[in-house]
Formats: C-alpha cells, structure tokens, sequence
C-alpha cells in the first residue's frame, strides 16, 4: 500500500511534519514502511513562466528558442527542442539555471547549443519525475497560474512524501487513507473524526430519484450482503485536474478519465472498491447480483473473454453479465469518451467469494486485494456520496439525489469483553485499564466499562467497528492494545521451563551420523526431497509412495524413496562444472508407503554417500578411488556411528541390488542384520543419470542401525609387554579370495596373534601367472610376558604350515 | 712388533712396548681425526681398544715382560687406553656436532610446497551448521526436540492452527499436495498441532526440519528448513517471549545483540510479532549501528516471525485457553544461513557444488 504523506497529514493535521519518525511509529504498531519515495523530488525551483515568443534556432533544426516571462523575475530564452511549445500566452513550465531533476539526473547548467545560449529547460512530466508519459513538454492552459508561481505552490500534490507500507493481511482498514489517518491518530493519541462527504455541486431539482434510472436485485445474499447504487446525468468525460493526476500518480494509479479516476481516487481514500458503469449501455435499467451460470461468458476490461464459474458472483443486467464482483468489470459497460450518463457501485461483497473468483481466474487487482481482505461494510453510503459530489465537480455532471441501497443479508456488528487482568497476564505487563480503553476508542471502538469492581477483575464491553472485521475475540483487542503501546514497554523475562522430554530420534540420529560422516571425511549436500520418478526407476529405488498433485515441474514431482539420485546429480553438475573429485553425503529422509491408520508415508531418515574421482594423493600420481574406498568409508562410518564394526558381504546374483555393479556390490550386516549396502554403481546408471564417469555409492538405514544400539565403549588394558612381528607371504592361485586367505592366517596364528594384517598384494613377475602374491604381517604378543622368539618362529611355522596347505600356497621368505 | 734376530731380552721387550705404546699414542689422533663417518671412527676404535686390537695384542706379550715391569707397562696401557676412549668419544662427539650442524644448515625445506592433508577433511553443510546451533541454544534453554512428517495431513498443518478452509496458502497454488490428499508440510508449525493434540501442557519443544512451498526464486526455494519453538504452561506471557527472544539473539549473534518486536499477523499467533535483530553487518565497535545493504540502512534486521498462541489453536487442540498460554516462534534457517555466511541466492545451498561446500 502506497500512502501520501500530504494527504494524511490534511486529515490529521497534527501528524509532525516528520516523515522518517513518522515511518519509524507505524512500523512500530505493525504498519512496515518498507520505503519511503520523494515524489516530485527537486521540483521546488520550477516555476510557472507564460511563453511571450519562438523563434527558429539559427542553425540547428528541430530546436526552438523560447522566451518565456517569469512576472517579477523578468523574461529570459530557453532552448526548447519539444513539438509541443505552445503559441504565446500560453503557459510552461520551467526549471530555472542550478535546478536538479533526480527523475532524469541531470542538473540545468547555463550551456551553449550551436553558439546559443539558454537560461533553463522547458519540463515534460517524466522530467519531473511525476508521470512516465512524456509527449513534449507540460502545456498549462493560459491562465492558469500568475507567471513565476512556483509549481508546486500552483499544484501541491506534485509533491509528496510517499510511502511503502507492507501491510499485513489482517489490516484491510489501512488499505485507504481516511483508514490510515484514524490509525495514525490513534498511535499518536489525536481525537479524531472522519470527514463527512463532500455536497455535490449540483443535482437534479426535477423531482428524480437514482431508483427511476436503475433497479437493483441481490439473488446471493450470502456473497452479497450490500449493494448500493448512485446515478450522474449530463458527465463530460475527459482528462482529470493535474492535481487529481497527480495525486494517483504519485500512489502508482494511472489516470484514465476523470470518471475512472474518482472511483480510485474513493478507492484509495476511502479504502473502498468502487465501480462506473456506462448507463446507457445497460439492458433494463437493472442490475441483478448473482452467481454465475455454467458456461456464462464474460470479456472483462483486460481484454480477456472469461468462462465463468457457477461459484463466481457476477452483476448484470437485463441482458447478462457486467463484471466479476469485486474483481474486474466488463468490457461491454465501460466508460467511453461518450459516456453520459454513469452508474456508481459501491458494494460489500463476501471475501471468501472474491477470493476465489480472483484465483480461479488468475486475476489480482487493487479491487479483489481490498475486498479479499474484508472492506468496511459500514462506509458504503459515504463512499458513494463522495464518489457522487467528485463526479458531479470534476465531470461537470447532474448527481440524482437518493442512492439505491440494496441489502441482501443484515451483518451484525460484535460485542468481545476485554478483562484487564488477562490483557495484563498475556502482555506481561502493567498497563493502566481506563488508558488501553482509549486506545480502543480512537481505533474506533464503542466501548461500555461493565460495573465497577476491583481493578484487577475489571473489564469492558468492546463492540468492534465495521471498518475492523479482524477483531473477533478478546486476544485482538489486546494485541490492539499491546501493539499501539508498543511492545518495546514488555520487559524480557525468561520463563520457568519444566523440560520436555525428546520427542523422536531423527534429529539425534541425523546429527550423529553428520558428525560421523564428516570425520570420515565426507562432506555434507543437502538435496531436494522432490525428483522425477524415472530416475527411481532408473536406479531401481522403490516406486514412489508419495506423488505430488500439483507439482512445480516433472522433474520435482514425486517424493524420494532414495537418497542416491540426489547426490548422483551432485557429482553430475560438478564434473559438469570440471570438479571431479567428490566426496558427498547426505542425511534426509525417504517417502515409503506407510502402514499408519493416518495413510501418511514412513519416513525413516536414510545416510548415503558418493565417492568419485582420485583418492588424496601427496605429490605423486592420485588413483582413482574404488569399490574399497566406498567399503572402507562404509565401516569407518558405521564404527564412528554405532562403535560397532560390521561384516561384510559380497552381494551377488538376484542379491545384489540393480543399481550396483555385479562385480562390486556389498552388504553391510551387524549381528547378521543388513543395515546397508554399498559397492560401484552399475555402468548403465551411470549413463541412465549422466553421472559422468564411475562413482562408488553406499547407503546406511540409520533408524535400523540406531535401534541394534550403539555399542558401550569399554576400556582394554594396553599391553605392557613388547610385540614380536613376522611377515609372511603366500602365492596363491588368484581366484582365491584374499579374505579367506586372511582369516586362515588368523585362525592359525592363534590366541598370540594380536593383530594379522594383509599389507601387500603383488601379481605380475617373479610371481607365475594367475597367481597373486599375498604379504602378512603378524604381530604376536602375550599379555604377561615377552615372548621369546623361539616361540614366535614355531607359532609362525605352524602358520605358514597350515596356510600354505590349505592353499597349496607357494611361502616366499 | 719385530720378531727378527736373536730372542730379545726381557728388557728389550719392555722397551719394545714401551715404543709401540709411544708410536699408537702419536698416531691415534690422526687415524681418528681421519675418520670421517661414525662407521669409520669406530671401526678405528676397535681396531685399537677391540678384543683383536693393537693395544690387546701390545697386552698380549705381557707374559715376556719381568715381573717387576708389568706394573709400569699396565699403567702405561691403562693409560693410553684411557687417552684413546677419551678422544674417541671426544671425535665421536665432534662427528655428531659436525652432522647436527650439517643437518641444520643445510637448505631449507621448502615450505612452499603444498602441506600435506593429514586425511580428507569433511565439511557439514552451512545449512546444518546453523541447525545444530540454533537447536543446541534452544535445548539449552530447557526447549526439547520434536520430530515430525513432512507429509502431512490438513488437518495438522491448517485447519488445527486455526487456517480458514479458503486461506490463500492452503490452495493448489501455494502449497503442495499429493495424489492422497495429504500436503508437504508448509512449515513446521504441524508439529505444534501435533504436540498439543496429544499431550498435555507444561510442553517446551523445537521442531527443526524441511518444509515446501510452491516458490522458486533467487530467496525462495520450494524446498528450505524452518525451526519452530513452542511453550505452553500456565501464566506464559509475552514478557517470556521476549525473554527467550533475547537470549536466543545472544547467544547466536553475541552479547548485547538487541532485539525488536514488530506487530505483525500469522494466523495462528495473537498478538503476532515480526522479530528484528540490531544489524550484525554494519555494527560499530561502540555498539552503534550505522546502517548498510543488508539491513536496508535501517540498522535492523528481520530474523523471525512469533506471537502468542492463538486461542483457536489451544481449543482445536483440545487445551482450555483460559488455562494454559504459550507462545510459539519460528525461523527460516536458510534465511540465518544467507545473513551469516554472505549467501546471495538460497538455490546455492541446493546446489551443493563441492566448491561450495567446502567453504564452511
């Protein structure tokens, strides 16, 4: 909402001539002034000069050289290049040498232009900065002001402080200026009344009434509660007075005509929609308000042909309909250039019926804004009479006395008790009863005090305004009260908090498992909850549960049942953007079909990973990370997560799943319980879901491994005694799995062994062909004694004995 | 040691040592001095003091010598022997002082290469960051977590918070729904109706999680975090709000961070406030605030929006309005995000370029 600080300021004229602390105590009762304007910014030098005479410029064409008369000041030339000069007597306006425009940014300086020297500049508008239209220069009938009247003394709405109020949804009442005056007043502790409407200046004294000229029917009393109707005779349609023009310019209102722009100029005053109708160009001299019929159509003043909606409240007349109440009229009533005779609407429609109406049809005007939001249903009459008297000044026309009120539903007004001890408990503060009840008075209330009793079981009987159909319950006269006393009076005060107790463990969860993840050395995405189905599909994820109705594009239609296209896509963009080396994980939920009475998906909050591109390399040559890179990032997060190592397990055939590869996919199991896989992703995937190049993937239920239980941590002596270590190596056939190969050596080292551990693999010569050699290390060690190395060596020799049989493995030294 | 021509004399023989000792005494230093590696220096040593050594074979004629000699021949061995340990460790000494030196003269090690990551460093995402923060402030204050759907029913997400049936956000063009008629959460006020609908007061609890509107521009994105707070007790006044308003603000933005409650409108608060914080960005050593783009030269900067819970909510709920109060507060956590780390587009953070990533 745009506000005219002049306009405001001419209804409460004790509001302080102080724009920035103005804007600072709304904001502070909940009005935001989100910015503030200089409408006419730099415009006080101009003044109103008549033209005495032209003449060509000597040398350039298309120039003029006008010399105007500024009365005391005397005459000077100006060169003015605008088509647009008019014939001497004629006035202008001109911006005198040192002036500053910001609208165009540009300061007049004395120059010369072809050896010619002028004094100042003729203005259009849009120099001025007051409306963008600009054809030549602003042309002022002769007459129009003494010569060198300042223009904006001539023409004071040119300019204005303006500002951006960023009202909230609930304070319709501001959303017009006599609305806003009466708040200000409030905030500022001014008695104030509303002016009362303009007179017309003139009326029809043969005895008729608006009722011979029009009839009115509501047939939906429910969506139209009110509706009245004024009548004009003998309207001059035509361009409006500069400082009506300007005035809608400077609150973002193009001015149309001197008909249109009264209604909008009522708008804006009163806060109130209002619509003319041609008159002459209605069927039956009546208007019906009712609901549309199926297939109805309507071209509305947009230019659009509407199907309408049996939901939709339209007017019409003896023929059909006019205009979507409350929201646009139609083309085929409008006001012409011809237009005689109008008929004035000032209606209060249901909000809910123009909200509707206005979405349905993609339509949001300053209209359907207001009405949506709930007008004053009690300021109709005056609205209307104002609109009438503007009409009757500016379009020179004959108003007919008696308007047509038509009423289709009675609305009540509501009585709410205020009790000053629940104000003062809910506000947390001691304000005085009597005060907050004025405040309540000059926002409008009527209110009665009940009998008096003692202070703190006062309370008041508040009816609430029509202008303020958000007040419904005690709660809103409070905040009314707290908010126009300011909350910066509520001290601070920390509550006594009785704790709750954790409710769910996803947030636990999903915290631990990012602290884990990160001291894996993965770094954390965060992805969107929303993908296109096909690419579940194309990873074979669960179909999805949860398919949204309404989505914004395909591609963010259905909700996950995995994790993994989401970081897939991560790797995507950033090899697509050169980063190839990528670490990510992330801990989200997933959307499976649920078995809730409620129908609501599960949620379980799911862990994955994506590992592409090198391993870290120091100043030699990185390799590329593999299926073990993904196995051992999956261990050490399930170790830091659960402090439990898991088994793993090679998934193979019908197994493993479709989207890892069938040389590289794994499960992970604790106490035989699979919490999560991990592996290479499937080379189809990869391409499925331009990847880019090989990633390796793992995935973790947490809520699964969360409820095995985290293993209690329990101290193990460290050993005081030195270790012995042995290295041994086996050549072994290379089909052989090295892990068998490991746990053989481990089961033959026995209960000495502290530690085997695989630390080389080497295939290629000396060692024969299809063979692999395998190189161990030992560690023995007792816990009570040092070992002696005949011991160790005869511990060793059994392993290398049993081993090397089991295998028919070759032992190298 | 000559073994030439007629047996030699017992006297000769003590002369005989008595010159070897003289002629290793004389030559010792250099054989050391000569060394130029410890190796070297001991194989030396050993070559003189070793069970095969010189002086061991100088020892071994001892047997020839008169009796009455061998005192004087022990003494001068013995004494020899002390002189050759002494400098050998003396060389020894030198040899370690001369490497030390080496070793710390030598070129210096270019630290300009790049230093060596001790394993791959991790980072969270600045949106968890925030998070845990945020929550970890408030569970300080006795608040506790509350978990809850992102798909939820009408029911939990309007019609409980008090959300008239023709609400602008409960229509297909501003919220999300599903081929079931359930919604994705417009924020995570469902957990209030939650909470309250199934327990009964005192209850503290923050609910942290996603939420979805239909919006996709550079500040909204149709998916982004929000964190609620609640409180319902008896006696909970706005005085409380403020309360925990302003220690939240101290604690997440530093001491003495000021705090300002604008009247605002949710439907399901009343009164309703729109939070401001004194600007973090163009904030003056003394305090002051000086203004600056980011708070719009207002010295204020918006951070939440909270209120009162609204009656209509408690009696939805099943609570009794006249009994019990409370006030809830929530916040957008990409909104904290964006003001902290300087983010101009909420998108970045769905992006998840690893270039961005590893910025926090």
């Amino acid at each position: 909402m745009k506000a005219s600080y002049q306009w405001l300021r001419s209804f409460v004229p004790q509001i302080p001539d102080d724009p920035s602390a103005f804007a600072a105590r709304i904001t502070s009762a909940g009005l935001e002034v989100e910015g503030v304007h200089f409408y006419g910014a730099g415009i006080d030098p101009c003044e109103i000069v008549t033209v005495v005479s032209m003449r060509p410029h000597p040398s350039k064409s298309g120039l003029r050289l006008v010399t105007v008369d500024r009365g005391a000041a005397g005459t000077l030339e100006v060169i003015c290049g605008a088509p647009n000069v008019p014939d001497p007597g004629g006035m202008v306006v001109l911006a005198p040498l040192g002036t500053t425009l910001p609208a165009k940014g540009m300061t007049i300086e004395r120059r010369a232009i072809a050896g010619v020297m002028s004094e100042g500049m003729l203005c259009s508008e849009s120099e001025l900065g007051l409306t963008e239209e600009g054809e030549g220069i602003l042309v002022l009938p002769p007459g129009f002001a003494k010569p060198g009247t300042r223009f904006i003394d001539a023409v004071p709405t040119a300019k204005d402080v303006i500002f951006e109020i960023g009202l909230t949804p609930n304070r319709a009442d501001c959303l017009g200026h006599l609305g806003l005056a009466r708040e200000a007043a409030a905030l500022y502790g001014i008695p104030w009344q509303p002016p009362a409407p303009e007179a017309p200046v003139r009326f029809a004294t043969n005895g008729s009434k608006a009722a011979d000229f029009i009839k009115v029917t509501i047939e939906d009393g429910e969506r139209c509660p009110h509706y009245a109707a004024a009548v004009l005779t003998d309207v001059t349609n035509g361009p409006s007075p500069l400082a009506l023009r300007y005035r809608l310019a400077s609150l973002g209102v193009r001015s149309i005509s001197n008909l249109v722009d009264v209604t909008n100029l009522v708008m804006l005053e009163y806060g109130h929609p209002m619509h003319a109708f041609d008159l002459d160009r209605l069927q039956g001299a009546q208007i019906v308000v009712r609901r549309a019929k199926a297939g109805e159509k309507l071209k509305t003043l947009d230019g659009v042909d509407r199907t309408l909606d049996v939901d939709d409240l339209v007017i019409c007349d003896g023929n059909g309909p006019l205009a979507l109440a409350g929201v646009m009229g139609g083309g085929d009533s409008e006001i012409t250039a011809s237009t005689k005779r109008v008929l004035l609407e000032c209606a209060f429609f249901d909000s809910r019926t123009v909200r509707r109406s206005a979405r349905r049809h993609g339509l949001h005007t300053e209209s359907s804004h207001r009405f949506e939001r709930g007008v004053d249903h009690g300021d109709t009459a005056d609205a209307l009479a104002h609109a009438v008297a503007l009409t009757a000044r500016l379009a020179d026309g004959i108003a007919i006395p008696g308007i047509v009120v038509t009423v289709g539903r009675a609305l009540e007004r509501t009585a709410v008790t205020l009790r000053a001890a629940r104000m003062n408990a809910l506000l947390g503060i001691d304000l005085h009863f009597e005060e907050s009840l004025g405040t309540l008075r000059r926002l409008g209330f009527e209110v009665r005090i009940h009998e008096k009793s003692a202070a703190a079981t006062s309370s008041a009987e508040c009816l609430v305004p029509t202008h303020r159909p958000d007040v419904a319950r005690e709660v809103d006269l409070i905040e009314e009260i707290g908010r126009v006393h300011g909350y910066d009076a509520i001290p601070a005060k920390l509550p006594p908090i009785r704790a709750s107790r954790e409710v769910g463990d996803k947030e636990e969860s999903a915290q631990k498992a990012r602290a884990a993840a990160v001291a894996v050395g993965l770094s954390e995405a965060v992805t969107l909850s929303f993908l296109a189905p096909k690419v579940l599909a194309a990873i074979g994820a669960p179909p999805p549960a949860v398919v949204l109705r309404n989505p914004l594009t395909e591609t963010q239609s259905v909700m996950r049942t995995s994790l993994l296209p989401g970081l897939l896509d991560v790797v995507g963009r950033a090899r697509r953007h050169g980063e190839r080396d990528v670490r990510v994980f992330t801990v989200g939920r997933i959307f499976l079909g649920g078995s809730e009475p409620s129908g609501l998906p599960n949620e379980p909050v799911v862990f994955a990973a994506v590992l592409a591109g090198d391993r870290a390399a120091y100043l030699t040559k990185a390799q590329p990370i593999d299926v073990w890179d993904a196995k051992g990032a999956a261990i050490a997060f399930v170790e830091r997560f659960a402090r439990r190592t898991p088994d793993v397990r090679a998934l193979a055939g019908s197994a493993r799943p479709a989207h890892l590869h069938p040389r590289g996919a794994g499960v992970l199991e604790i106490a035989g319980t699979p919490i999560g896989t991990f592996g290479m992703l499937h080379p189809d995937v990869v391409d499925a879901l331009d990847v880019g190049g090989p990633v390796v993937v793992l995935e973790i239920e947490l809520e699964l491994l969360a409820k095995l239980g985290v293993a209690a941590t329990q101290y193990v002596p460290i050993p005081r005694f030195p270790p012995s270590t042995r290295d041994i190596a086996f050549v072994v056939h290379d089909d052989v799995a090295v892990g068998d190969v490991a746990s053989a050596v481990r089961t033959a080292a026995g209960a000495l062994a502290e530690r085997v551990e695989i630390f080389d693999r080497f295939v290629g010569d000396p060692v024969p062909a299809s063979h692999a050699n395998l190189a161990f290390r030992i560690v023995y060690r007792a816990l009570d004694r040092t070992l002696t190395d005949a011991e160790v060596d005869a511990q060793n020799e059994r392993v290398k004995q049993e081993v090397g049989a089991r295998f028919g493995a070759t032992i190298r030294a | 040691m000559s073994a030439q021509g007629p047996s030699p004399t017992s006297t000769e023989i003590h002369a005989g040592i008595e010159q070897a000792l003289a002629a290793m005494r004389t030559r010792f230093p250099d054989r050391f001095a000569a060394a130029t590696t410890e190796q070297l220096l001991r194989d030396e040593n050993a070559k003189i003091l070793g069970k095969k050594g010189e002086l061991t074979s100088i020892l071994s004629q001892m047997g020839k010598v008169p009796a009455d000699a061998r005192k004087a021949i022990g003494e001068s061995v013995n004494a020899l022997r002390r002189e050759v340990e002494a400098a050998f460790e003396e060389a020894l000494k030198a040899l370690f002082q001369a490497k030390r030196k080496a070793e710390l003269e030598a070129r210096p090690f270019d630290l300009t290469l790049p230093g060596r990551v001790p394993a791959q460093l991790g980072h969270r995402h600045p949106l968890s960051i925030v998070r845990e923060e945020v929550i970890s402030i408030f569970r300080g204050m006795g608040f506790a977590v509350h978990d809850g759907p992102e798909v939820e029913l009408e029911e939990n997400n309007f019609t409980k918070l008090g959300f008239p049936p023709d609400h602008p956000a409960v229509d297909m063009q501003d919220s999300f729904w599903t081929t079931s008629n359930h919604l994705l959460r417009t924020h995570t006020s469902n957990i209030q109706a939650r909470a309250m609908s199934s327990r009964t007061p005192p209850m503290a609890f923050i609910a942290p999680g996603a939420v979805y509107r239909r919006d996709d521009d550079v500040t909204h994105s149709p998916m982004f975090h929000q964190l609620e707070a609640f409180l319902v007790d008896e006696n909970v006044s706005m005085a409380h709000l403020k309360g925990v308003l302003a220690e939240f603000a101290e604690r997440l933005y530093g001491p003495g961070t000021p705090v300002r409650l604008r009247p605002s409108y949710f439907p399901f608060v009343e009164p309703g406030a729109e939070v401001d914080i004194g600007c973090v960005f163009c904030k003056q050593p003394d305090g002051t605030r000086v203004g600056c783009n980011l708070c719009k030269h207002t010295g204020w900067i918006e951070i939440l929006g909270c209120g009162m819970i609204h009656p209509v909510v408690f009696e939805a709920c099943g609570i009794d309005p006249e009994k019990f109060t409370g006030f809830a507060l929530g916040m957008g956590i990409e909104r904290i995000a964006m003001l902290r780390y300087g983010v101009p587009d909420i998108r970045l953070f769905f992006e998840n370029d690893p270039r961005f990533l590893s910025q926090f």
